[in-house]
């Protein structure tokens, strides 16, 4: 009897659970690092200031689909099943830090910048400004599995959660939806009034 | 008075004007009268003025014409024209 043939996704998904236990161990760590170096500075935060830390490991269907949406036509070649691996993606392993108001990220950047000083920054950038601070490299727990940490105004990190968690990730028929150039405007358009309320309010906070 | 649109609204403008329809699934505008598919990555990289040329280039309407940034192989073809319907 013929072997049945494996398609590029079976391929991933048998890579996904092998790296399992590494990228599990990459997140730990990585949380676990920011966590503690970041823990002065969430000392002396004001009363109405906030900072949390959230740790992901990427869902393999997610890791897939990521890797799907990085092809042209978001279609793997069939017929080249090798030049397919989860090990290129930056965030299997992620953590994001929140803060706000937006006038502490700099603190936040600066310091985990000397934590990570080898990692490679990848900046969310849109229309000319920077969205969120993001890096990507490789921890002591695995020479195979990358991690990225972000450092993002909390309001534009909610944002994307709710954005992607409870709009697109429960359908997965829409998730290229945020590709559509009208979309990218709207969402430019969230983007840029959510910068304008942190500024307006933090300028009103600093005279008060 | 003319509002000005942004540089993606207008794409997306030249596009709809076209009758040009977005694809979730492949992260492409096609046109299923002309049969022209469009990548948004090749579309990032084109002024207005070229897309606007290449939508009212002629094709010879029996095969998908895929404008991607390098040629799609055999199995993407497929899969897209697939999605598309």
């Amino acid at each position: 009897m013929g072997e049945v043939e494996r398609t590029v996704e079976d391929r991933l998904r048998q890579e996904y659970f092998i790296l399992l236990p590494e990228i599990r161990r990459v997140a730990d760590r990585l949380e676990a690092e920011i966590k503690y170096h970041i823990r002065l500075i969430s000392a002396r935060l004001r009363r109405h200031e906030r900072l949390a830390v959230r740790c992901r490991v990427k869902s393999c269907e997610s890791a897939l689909e990521k890797l799907r949406a990085h092809q042209e036509g978001a279609a793997f070649d069939e017929s080249r099943p090798e030049i397919y691996t989860l090990t290129g993606l930056n965030d299997l392993a992620g953590v994001r830090v929140h803060a706000f108001p937006r006038g502490r990220l700099a603190d936040i950047d600066t310091k985990l910048r000397k934590v990570f000083p080898s990692w490679t920054a990848d900046p969310v950038e849109d229309d000319g400004d920077v969205l969120a601070c993001k890096y990507y490299g490789k921890c002591r727990t695995s020479d195979r599995v990358k991690g990225e940490y972000q450092v993002v105004s909390m309001l534009t990190g909610l944002f994307w959660e709710v954005e992607h968690s409870a709009i697109y990730k429960p359908d997965i028929e829409l998730r290229g939806i945020d590709q559509n150039f009208g979309m990218r405007e709207r969402t430019r358009d969230v983007a840029k009034a959510l910068r304008a309320f942190e500024e307006y309010f933090e300028g009103l906070t600093r005279q008060g | 008075m003319e509002i000005e649109l942004r540089p993606l609204d207008t794409k997306q403008h030249i596009l709809d004007e076209a009758g040009f329809a977005y694809n979730f699934d492949r992260r492409v505008y096609f046109n299923r009268k002309t049969k022209k598919i469009f990548s948004v990555a090749f579309l990032e990289d084109r002024s207005d003025e070229e897309i606007k040329r290449l939508i009212q280039g002629a094709t010879d309407d029996e095969e998908w014409k895929f404008y991607f940034t390098s040629e799609p192989p055999e199995s993407v073809r497929r899969a897209v024209e697939a999605s598309i319907g």
